[in-house]
């Protein structure tokens, strides 16, 4: 009898314990240790575990695109509340999941599609990019900057846009060359398409490879690099100038704290879409935490002219300015402001207007400056 | 120009390496599908050497992982005469899986001291001229060679067919350690789960490519790598997609086997020697 008694409240107590708790589990597309994407959304969730006492988390890794389905069913059969999944490829799945499982409520990274319990969620490098540009611009000897890209997506094509126009902002006569190693992640042909650049006269690259390769197969050639994802400065610290840096975090915490004060349902999730950048301090620019540019390379960028408005500035106090512009709650700045033309000459983003969400993410068009294939470019 | 030919040297050395190794077990009779995996896990333990010892002891402890991952291939493929496909293709999961679970903790960390990729390219060359001799100019090698044409022949000589296996396993997995040392030690200094990228299957590919002969392993292994440069030295310049250029090695390695018809693959290669049979 007492053995019962025992029982009883114990379980009572777990049943308890666990009531108090809520449970948010992440799917990730790749393995937590990749150093890029996966790598960071992990640690957003660790950083959202340690700041919210309430919450409890669980994850998969490298969960194949078409598995998303069985790996929810057993997420919910455990008792996940919240699902968060971390790829694109995921979005279908998700979906159908979620009207299997109409009270659980998921987020969708770098999703297009909604449901009442399904939101998107992103956080985006395009200013970081932009400012990025502007520094590599007044690094450049040759006039040819590098960028290995993986995928000729709009996320990827917006983002070199940035990037291009912010170089051409310093030095007007200034090349992007693109090289699409079409992978999220080949260290292999990050490297050799490195050394193509770095043939044809690179002399500064930014990339999206989620490893360090390029940063590393560029300092050997004392070519200076931007950091991307995570910070890479140690890779190459004489070499590194600044970068592209993801607080998910601040994505997973609002999410998680709307959805146990009751903001958040399983019934109103339709509009809920974040497309989070740095005035959400979702994204950081730098090479390392808190570091927005190398301190090696300061004197540099401060020695550089630009010509903003016909007036010249140093380089270095424009990122910095345009920095504090866009970290406002209202930013008073931003790249994609027209007038800008593709680089047919085509106008794009008409003047006196920012580009709208749905032009970003639907960006094909290239940048004046881009040079390289670029699939899927308007006529 | 220069620049090319540099490339395809020093790219193609980690898939002459890997494919030397798997050369080595195939012209003794026994197919090698775990590359890929002894690669990324030697590509780990020459990693966490390094960091702990230096560069050198980092390539020594590469090189005895891959002979031990290799003697453990043939602990199936050789001595409880399992099927060698499914043996290799379990060590290739196997390596890649325990590499990235061990190499958890040595992610995003760079390398203090990168071995240059030059000393490496050279030592794959003079590997390849070796290997070539070993086969064609030693005893043992000859005994090698017969294992995978003629097991019988070398049993009826007194001599250990398994044994022989074991040897090419062995010594073939000592250079698939090496290819893996050069990835995290030289070619790209540190450490990332997966970093082979699928190196070792292009390696596999390599030994039919080159008909089992280790000079032309040599040949192909550089053409590959000159091939990759040129997919981005070309990429933009020329009206051809990139995604064709990236599919240019694999559609290349198609049509060299489709146009060589009968391969001369060892008369004996996958198949488990049992005496008296």
């Amino acid at each position: 009898m007492r053995r019962l008694v025992l029982g009883v409240l114990a379980a009572l107590g777990l049943a308890l314990g666990q009531g108090d708790k809520l449970k948010a589990c992440f799917i990730y597309v790749g393995p937590v240790g990749d150093a890029g994407w996966t790598y960071a959304h992990d640690v957003g969730r660790k950083k959202a575990e340690a700041a919210l006492p309430w919450l409890e988390t669980r994850y998969v890794e490298s969960v194949p695109e078409a598995q998303v389905v069985p790996v929810i069913d057993r997420f919910v059969r455990e008792g996940c509340r919240v699902i968060f999944a971390t790829s694109f490829g995921y979005m279908d799945g998700v979906l159908e999941a979620a009207k299997k499982y109409p009270d659980v409520l998921f987020a969708h990274a770098t999703g297009i599609k909604r449901a009442p319990n399904v939101a998107t969620y992103m956080a985006d490098f395009y200013q970081v990019y932009y400012l990025n540009g502007l520094a590599a611009g007044a690094l450049t000897k040759t006039g040819k900057v590098g960028y290995v890209a993986a995928f000729p997506i709009p996320e990827v094509k917006r983002h070199i846009n940035a990037f291009a126009l912010g170089v051409r902002a310093v030095r007007p006569d200034a090349q992007v060359l693109v090289r699409w190693i079409n992978a999220w992640y080949d260290p292999a042909k990050a490297r050799e398409a490195t050394e193509a650049l770095l043939a044809q006269g690179a002399d500064v690259f930014a990339f999206t490879e989620d490893t360090p390769t390029v940063i590393q197969t560029a300092a050997r050639k004392g070519a200076y690099s931007f950091g991307h994802y995570t910070p890479m400065l140690k890779f190459a610290p004489d070499h590194v100038v600044s970068g592209q840096i993801v607080h998910w975090e601040v994505i997973y915490i609002d999410f998680l704290k709307k959805v146990k004060e009751g903001v958040y349902t399983p019934k109103n999730l339709q509009n809920v879409d974040y497309f989070w950048l740095l005035q959400h301090g979702a994204v950081e620019v730098g090479a390392d935490y808190g570091v927005p540019i190398n301190p090696k390379h300061v004197p540099l960028l401060k020695a550089a002219q630009m010509t903003v408005e016909g007036k010249k500035v140093p380089v270095y106090d424009r990122i910095m300015s345009l920095l504090e512009a866009m970290r406002r709650p209202n930013p008073t700045f931003d790249p994609f402001t027209g007038p800008i033309k593709d680089r047919k000459g085509v106008v794009r983003i008409p003047a006196g207007r920012k580009a709208t969400l749905n032009e970003l993410l639907t960006m094909e068009w290239a940048a004046p400056g881009v040079v390289g294939d670029w699939p899927g470019e308007p006529r | 120009m220069e620049e090319a030919l540099l490339r395809a040297v020093l790219f193609g050395t980690p898939i002459l390496l890997a494919g030397l190794g798997a050369l080595l077990a195939e012209r003794s009779g026994v197919v090698n599908l775990g590359v890929e995996g002894m690669m990324a896990l030697a590509a780990l333990t020459a990693f966490a050497a390094a960091q702990a010892y230096g560069p050198l002891p980092g390539v020594l402890a590469a090189l005895g992982v891959g002979m031990l991952s290799g003697l453990f291939l043939g602990l199936f493929a050789v001595t409880l005469r399992a099927n060698q496909f499914v043996a290799g293709l379990a060590v290739a999961a196997l390596g890649l899986g325990a590499s990235g679970l061990l190499g958890k903790r040595y992610e995003g960390l760079p390398l203090a001291h990168p071995l240059p990729e030059g000393g490496f390219a050279l030592v794959g060359a003079v590997l390849a001229l070796l290997v070539h001799l070993f086969l064609t100019r030693t005893r043992t090698g000859l005994f090698l060679r017969s294992a995978g044409e003629n097991p019988k022949a070398v049993d009826l000589f007194g001599v250990s067919v398994d044994g022989v296996r074991y040897l090419a396993l062995g010594l073939g997995g000592g250079l698939i350690g090496l290819a893996g040392a050069y990835l995290s030690l030289a070619y790209r200094p540190s450490w990332t789960d997966g970093m082979t990228a699928g190196l070792g299957w292009v390696a596999i590919a390599l030994v039919i490519l080159a008909a089992w002969h280790p000079l032309r392993a040599l040949l192909g292994a550089y053409f590959f790598g000159l091939l990759f440069f040129l997919q981005f030295r070309l990429q933009g310049s020329v009206p051809i997609p990139s995604e064709a250029f990236a599919a240019m090695p694999y559609l290349l390695v198609i049509l060299v086997l489709a146009l060589s018809g009968r391969s001369r693959a060892p008369k004996a290669l996958g198949q488990p020697f049992e005496r008296g049979r």
